[in-house]
């Protein structure tokens, strides 16, 4: 069932103990370099929660937020997301006791536009424009986060 | 410092469930990458691709993005795009899909462990990247 004239873009395939040990050792080292990004971030975020600092920034961006039904704090999970990725975003939200409505509509946005630099930098290299996809990826997500919301209050979801 | 205290076990509480989430998913996307059962799903998805403007040449990229992600897929996606010579339009409807919807498992999975609902996220998503797709293929004709 291999199309015809497939390219030779498989690699060579490396038998299943190999395999295991790739998967186990890439995936330490992704999960600690996310840690590494997440504990400062989780432990700073809950300490300023006690402070009226995350209070007033939350106050500013309340407007913003709050057409996705989210509150102003959430806004420091969307830059952790935009500049870093949804692990990082994540180590912000738990802290901020969302509700499970909140937690999706974070999931949903945060999904579609994070991590924009290293990844607008991929979809450039491919030949598409980078940058109107990236474009493309902040509007969608203020596009599917205003549509869950509606999806939201007419009692679906 | 008790709050510290408190905040570094949080931290450390979520650390583990990362940990639980990306080694597994790592290791058994690395045991089964490699499976035909990957390359006959091409067959099978290869009408709905073409109702997205898409051909069979950007199904491995494709697929690669939309489980995997565009950081880690990078590699595959990249080469693939270059070998088979994609035409600009076909990268472009690949990418806006891929924008809309990627490294589905993983986003999901993380989201759903702090309390959001999965199948929400998912519907969204890739309801949007079908429709949006579908459209720009249509406004955007094959030269």
């Amino acid at each position: 069932m291999i199309e015809p004239g497939a390219p030779a873009v498989e690699e060579q395939v490396p038998d299943i103990p190999t395999r295991i040990r790739t998967g186990l050792s890439a995936g330490m080292q992704t999960s600690l370099k996310i840690i590494k990004v997440s504990i400062p971030l989780y432990v700073g975020v809950t300490l300023l929660k006690g402070t009226p600092v995350l209070d007033l920034l939350g106050k500013a961006f309340a407007p913003v937020m709050g057409l996705f039904g989210l509150p102003g704090e959430a806004a420091f999970a969307f830059v952790a997301a935009f500049l870093l990725n949804l692990y990082a975003a994540i180590a912000v939200i738990v802290p901020l006791n969302l509700t499970p409505f909140q937690v999706t509509q974070c999931g949903l946005m945060m999904g579609i536009a994070h991590n924009l630099i290293v990844e607008g930098a991929v979809l450039s290299t491919t030949g598409a424009r980078g940058w109107v996809l990236t474009l493309c990826r902040l509007v969608i997500a203020c596009a599917a986060g205003l549509l869950l919301r509606g999806l939201w209050l007419l009692g679906g979801v | 410092m008790e709050p510290l205290l408190a905040a570094l076990l949080g931290a450390l509480k979520l650390s583990a469930k990362l940990i639980l989430i990306i080694v597994p998913l790592v290791t058994l996307f690395e045991v089964l990458r490699h499976l035909p059962v990957f390359r006959k799903a091409g067959n099978i998805v290869e009408p709905a691709m073409r109702g997205v403007g898409l051909t069979r040449d950007a199904a491995v990229p494709l697929f690669t993005g939309i489980f995997l992600g565009l950081a880690y897929g990078a590699g595959i996606i990249i080469r693939v795009a270059q070998q088979k010579n994609l035409p600009d339009r076909e990268l472009f409807l690949m990418g806006l899909f891929l924008a809309t919807c990627h490294s589905v498992i993983e986003d999901i999975l993380i989201f759903a462990v702090i309390g959001g609902s999965g199948l929400a996220i998912l519907g969204v998503r890739l309801g949007l990247a079908v429709v949006l797709t579908g459209l720009m293929a249509r406004i955007w004709k094959p030269a």
